[in-house]
């Protein structure tokens, strides 16, 4: 469907890791550049961008500045954090099937926004709102470790994620029935699937801090990644200690993730997906695929979000939709080879 | 007149409703009904004005909060009921009203007892309002109360001259981007204070949906946004509140609308449509001065 | 150079107490094999000794240090450790999954990438695996497999090598290489602590071995010390025979006791 597939038939040999990431960049650029030129009103992205630029308040330069500029941030933010996410979490948890949707990581942390959110507490604090999700993250994160760390199967990380998304999603349909607003029961289903729309300059600057941090959390704990590649005590041995990475993951997943629902939803198999398919072309790695994953995270949002507006469907579909259509074959396929395998 | 036949030929439209329903169980209300229930906000609010609350048995509990309702104080001193068909029986009432929009199954559960049950549309135009008014005024034997209210309406609208000139483009922004469009109660107000209802120009008949994209780009001079976004926080309302909108106010003038003037058809569709002509005046001399 | 020196080690699991108060030393230049029936600890103890597990009670001491006093990064640098098991949780090249032993060794800024060539270069002609560098870990044999998590163990550089039962599984042909090759370790002045359950390359192969039982050290010695009828008997509950060859002895496990 997009130019990575046919990429990862090449293999790996052909371009290198400087090569891999210099293509995905580019990518991540197109994309950017055409989240920008698909949207509801007809916009000259060239005029837009020189009135923008010479400071001139036209309408064309607003539409581009206040509406579609902070949405492809925005996507390329929250894309870049469920990939990286997802990749450490495989690497820490040594499943491909760990990623923050399926682990039910995204629905805890849909869950503290939504407290948040709907209670009126998003303005006492600086950062409440994603603060919100992270908080719910964390808690999620450290159920999953303590339920299917340590070396525990497929079997149980899938219950363990299957749990914490129930719990998770049953408190959030009653927060929301209880929230003082009306219209706050409908909105269940952008918490669960995930949307763009409407996001503005301010979303970006909430959760842009809080991300960076997550990110450079997640990316300092790749060389102790690659060494649990040949188990725990051998990754001991070799210097790591286990406890502060577990600790770096799970504060890193949960900034990352956490800001990214807060102001997103829950968007799914982004972080099932991408390092799924990167994994090949970093040889395995698990220290590598963490950039490359956000960069593929990034792609691929942008590219689901401007689907979603470039097809007919009104009113505009949620974000979630399209990467759930899209992943959810990767979903069947990782589990029949596993199946094999098992 | 005209008149009396439009407002006669939309009072048998209500009455359709009483006489469609299955005639075994259904009966006629009482010449003066002591008894009368609510079960719809907006026919709340005509039935606070029409009848004597001695009269009234209950209407409904959206009708107690101030901010969205124009009677607050009335009903803040009458029972309350939330549209359940368990709540209304023991009440043991002899008209009960609704909206054909609300609480379908408890009104389908009344209609077959023998409780006397009418239903109301929402108005289209300020015309079917005066229909309403006069049928429900009959309905709880207050007919010269209802005359005298839609005097008093008719009085402040016809004091408004009609507006001369361009006019000013306007539309309308509610919740989850729900815009207004042709055919409706809300475009005859805002074609009555002077503006030009872009919604209609775009196409949309009755209700539809706007994107901020559309808004902004479509060169608009009065925005009318929902008072909604002043109300606790939910998604819906963010929309309102978007920073866009403050980008725009250097020459859009923003309007913040109260829901409750105008989501139901009421007289308060004067003071609507008096505080539109206030804010299109404005912007004409604003612009008049440029 | 470096000398290891454990004492009054004491480990638990649970009620179970799989050490008590054991002593145990090795030094540079020297092969010890730690042998004993299931559940004696073996492995626990190598665990303790690698820096991997901590006892209960007693300490451990690297050239006179402390581990804590040693650091992580420094220990892991001076210490090789080879798991039991060898799990690979994904398919890496063979060359990268050598260069992980190279970790302890990274610099924040990427200095020392040709030493670290150098290293894995060596690792790989020692454990004779230069011609399958640029496979995956999917398309290697066991016993290639073995080979090449031994180089990643090699590849560290370290002063100490500590092996647990690295000829499990190994046919014939790759265990007499395991062992060969781990003696060779030793001719760069290294030292090699071995976890074995099988007697006969525990005799052929050690300098030393220390045999554990019943939760502490039975006895340690030379083989021809530690290998008698009598221990083996109370350690394990078998009569082995024995011959020679070439000057070397060697026994073979016989029968059950008793019988």
């Amino acid at each position: 469907m997009t130019p990575r597939r046919a990429v990862g038939t090449r293999g790996a040999s052909a371009f290198g890791y400087a090569g891999l990431i210099a293509l995905l960049v580019v990518l991540v650029i197109a994309f950017f550049v055409a989240s920008l030129a698909v949207g509801y009103a007809p916009l000259a992205l060239p005029q837009a961008f020189r009135d923008a630029v010479s400071g001139q308040g036209t309408l064309a330069a607003l539409v581009l500045t206040e509406l579609r500029v902070p949405r492809a941030l925005l996507g390329a933010l929250v894309g870049f954090s469920l990939g990286i996410a997802g990749a450490a979490m495989q690497g820490l948890l040594r499943n491909p099937l760990a990623e923050p949707g399926i682990t039910g990581v995204s629905g805890a942390a849909a869950l503290g926004a939504v407290i948040v959110f709907y209670f009126g507490l998003a303005g006492t604090v600086p950062f409440a709102l994603p603060l919100g999700g992270i908080a719910g993250a964390i808690v999620a994160t450290f159920l999953l470790y303590g339920l299917a760390g340590h070396g525990a199967g497929t079997m149980t990380l899938i219950l363990a994620g299957v749990a914490i998304n129930s719990f998770a999603g049953a408190l959030t349909s009653l927060a929301l029935n209880l929230s003082p607003n009306p219209f706050a029961v409908a909105e269940i289903v952008f918490w669960l699937l995930g949307s763009l729309a409407d996001r503005s300059l301010s979303t970006v600057w909430l959760v842009l801090p809080l991300m960076l941090a997550g990110w450079t959390l997640l990316i300092l704990t790749g060389p102790a990644l690659d060494s649990l590649t040949l188990g725990e005590d051998t990754a001991k041995s070799l210097g790591f200690n286990l406890g502060r990475l577990r600790l770096m993951l799970i504060a890193g997943t949960a900034l990352s993730v956490g800001s990214a629902v807060a102001v997103a939803g829950a968007v799914a198999f982004v972080g099932l997906v991408v390092p799924h398919l990167l994994r090949p072309l970093v040889a395995h790695r698990p220290g590598r695929l963490l950039f490359v994953s956000g960069l593929g995270g990034a792609a691929l949002t942008l590219a689901a979000d401007t689907l979603v507006r470039w097809l007919p469907i009104r009113p505009e579909l949620k974000l979630g939709v399209v990467t759930a259509i899209i992943g959810a074959p990767f979903l069947f396929n990782l589990i029949y080879r596993l199946r094999s395998t098992a | 007149m005209p008149i009396d036949q439009q407002s006669t030929a939309k009072w048998a439209t209500v009455v359709i409703a009483l006489a469609v329903a299955p005639a075994a169980a259904q009966t006629l209300p009482a010449d003066k009904p002591a008894r009368i229930v609510s079960l719809n906000m907006c026919t709340d609010d005509l039935l606070l004005r029409l009848a004597d609350p001695a009269r009234i048995a209950s209407v409904t509990w959206l009708s107690r909060a101030q901010r969205g309702s124009n009677v607050a104080d009335i009903a803040a001193r009458l029972p309350v009921n939330h549209g359940l068909a368990e709540e209304i029986i023991p009440l043991d009432p002899d008209l009960v009203i609704a909206g054909t929009f609300s609480t379908r199954t408890a009104v389908g559960l009344l209609k077959r007892t023998r409780i006397p049950l009418v239903e109301f549309g929402i108005p289209r135009s300020i015309e079917e309002i005066r229909g309403h008014i006069r049928a429900m005024a009959r309905l709880v034997g207050e007919s010269e109360q209802g005359e005298r209210i839609i005097g008093q309406m008719d009085e402040r609208l016809a004091a408004m001259p009609s507006g001369t000139g361009a006019r000013p483009r306007a539309i309308v922004l509610n919740p989850n981007g729900a815009t207004v469009g042709r055919g409706t109660l809300v475009d005859e107000i805002m074609t009555r204070a002077g503006l030009d209802n872009v919604a209609a120009t775009l196409g949309i008949d009755s209700y539809g949906l706007l994107t901020l994209e559309t808004i902004v780009s479509n060169a608009i001079d009065v925005l009318i946004v929902s008072s909604a976004r002043d109300e606790p926080p939910a998604l819906a309302t963010e929309i309102l509140k978007h920073p866009v909108i403050e980008r725009l106010s250097d020459r859009v003038r923003i309007v913040s609308m109260p829901a409750r003037l105008w989501n139901c058809g009421t007289p308060a569709v004067a003071e609507a449509v008096e505080l539109l002509r206030r804010e299109a005046d404005a912007f004409k001399r604003g612009r008049a001065t440029q | 150079m470096m000398d290891i020196a454990a004492t009054g080690i004491t480990a638990r699991f649970g009620s179970t107490t799989v050490l008590r108060g054991v002593d145990f030393s090795a030094r540079s230049g020297e092969m010890v094999g730690l042998i004993g029936p299931n559940g004696s600890g073996k492995t626990t103890l190598l665990r303790i000794l690698a820096n991997v597990r901590a006892p209960e009670e007693g300490e451990v001491r690297y050239a006179g240090k402390t581990a804590r006093a040693f650091g992580a990064r420094e220990l892991a640098r001076r210490v090789a450790y080879l798991a039991q098991g060898g799990e690979v949780h994904w398919p890496l090249r063979v060359e990268t999954l050598v260069a992980l032993g190279r970790l302890p060794h990274r610099e924040a800024f990427g200095g020392s990438e040709a030493a670290d060539r150098a290293a894995i270069a060596r690792a790989l002609v020692a454990a004779d695996i230069v011609q399958f560098r640029d496979r995956t870990m999917g398309q290697v044999s066991g016993g290639e497999r073995m080979r090449i998590l031994l180089a990643r163990a090699l590849a560290v550089e370290g002063d100490l090598l500590l092996a647990d039962e690295p000829t499990a599984a190994l046919d014939p042909l790759h265990q007499l290489q395991a062992m060969q090759l781990l003696r060779a370790t030793l001719r760069e002045g290294r030292g090699v602590i071995v976890v074995l359950h099988d007697l006969a390359l525990a005799m052929r192969f050690c300098d030393r071995l220390v045999l554990l039982a019943e939760g502490g050290v039975l006895v340690e010695g030379t083989p021809a010390q530690v290998l008698t009828d009598a221990h083996i008997r109370r350690a394990y509950g078998v009569e082995v025979v024995r011959g020679e060859r070439d000057g070397v002895p060697f026994l073979l496990p016989w029968t059950p006791r008793g019988i």
